[in-house]
């Protein structure tokens, strides 16, 4: 490959920055002698001084709201996932130690009968909470 | 940034304060996050998938993904970068699903005139020129070309954003360019 047809492969990404030190003073040496790539390099530097210059595509208005709401669903999501993450596990220790309590105080059979009332309950609460979660969802994306 | 200059008076990044807000779950802060790269978010979605529908939809993805991932961000490494990789995977999995879309043409030739060219040069509007010249590659040489010149990333930057090698990065900038400058001078546009 001659000098003339390596340094044209160059030329692009000369005007894109993008060449070492090396190779850059082999383009400017070159284009200093041959007229016609000074004449591309000329060409790609107006290229790429046209494609900086572009303008900024405005977003629409709409967007940042939605976005914002989108985010706020999230983290009110994610907080009520936290929150119902710490009230089930304080709700089974509570339970825990009132079974414990009545297993001492009243024996096997009050403990057993507190556990499966407790449980019974829980299923329940759970079930309701899903329900009504669901529910918020379903109303907030409908809003 | 060598283009940094050239590209847009509010060229704004994260500063690490806001980085360090933003990774503790601070809603303030990320509302911030949003106004301050939304341009340049929505800028880089639209030059990928053409359509503003589309650009909308990422852009939200894109954002939900941070607050969601926002724990696994390195506070070492660039938030930009970060962000623009996080955005850059979710339009190649719309582009991969569109039928028709070229990525990564190996034997692309920009059409010999791009839907609005035509109209574009009447109105003598030099910048919708060469932004419909661009449109007209494929994505990934379209992606290379809007992360160097008008978000002004670094080579390792963009190569780190696309999960792609230097040299990939390299050529896919050189072609394009190539492509565009055969494209607008046999138009007499350069």
């Amino acid at each position: 490959m001659s000098d003339h047809e390596s340094v044209q492969q160059l030329l692009a990404l000369s005007a894109a920055g993008l060449l070492d030190a090396g190779e850059e003073r082999l383009v400017r040496e070159h284009a200093r002698q041959c007229a016609a790539c000074a004449a591309e390099l000329e060409e790609f530097a107006a290229l790429t001084a046209g494609l900086s210059a572009l303008p900024l595509p405005q977003p629409p208005a709409y967007l940042l709201a939605q976005t914002s709401a989108l985010l706020a669903a999230e983290a009110d999501r994610r907080q009520a996932a936290f929150l119902a993450g710490a009230v089930a596990v304080f709700a089974l220790v509570f339970v825990l130690l009132i079974g414990q309590t009545l297993r001492t105080l009243a024996g096997d059979s009050a403990a057993v009968v507190w556990l499966g009332w407790a449980s019974i309950t829980s299923v329940l609460g759970a079930a309701s909470a899903l329900v009504l979660a669901s529910r918020r969802r379903l109303e907030r994306s409908i809003v | 940034m060598i283009y940094q200059a050239a590209i847009d008076e509010n060229f704004p990044v994260a500063e690490p304060t806001q980085v360090a807000r933003l990774r503790s779950g601070d809603p303030a802060a990320l509302a911030d996050a949003v106004g301050l790269y939304q341009h340049r978010l929505y800028r880089y979605f639209l030059r990928l998938v053409r359509d503003a529908a589309s650009a909308d939809d990422l852009f939200q993805q894109t954002w939900l993904h941070v607050v969601r991932q926002i724990h696994r961000y390195d506070a070492a490494r660039s938030f930009d970068t970060w962000l623009f990789a996080i955005a850059h995977n979710a339009a190649m999995d719309l582009l991969r699903k569109r039928p028709g879309e070229s990525l990564d043409d190996r034997e692309f030739a920009i059409p010999s005139r791009a839907p609005d060219a035509l109209s574009a040069v009447l109105a003598g509007e030099r910048a919708a020129i060469l932004a419909a010249a661009m449109a007209a590659l494929p994505a990934l040489y379209r992606e290379a070309l809007t992360l160097r010149f008008e978000e002004g990333m670094k080579l390792e930057e963009i190569a780190e954003v696309t999960h792609a090698p230097l040299s990939t990065v390299k050529s896919r900038v050189q072609r394009g360019l190539e492509a565009m400058r055969q494209k607008l001078t046999r138009r007499d546009l350069l």
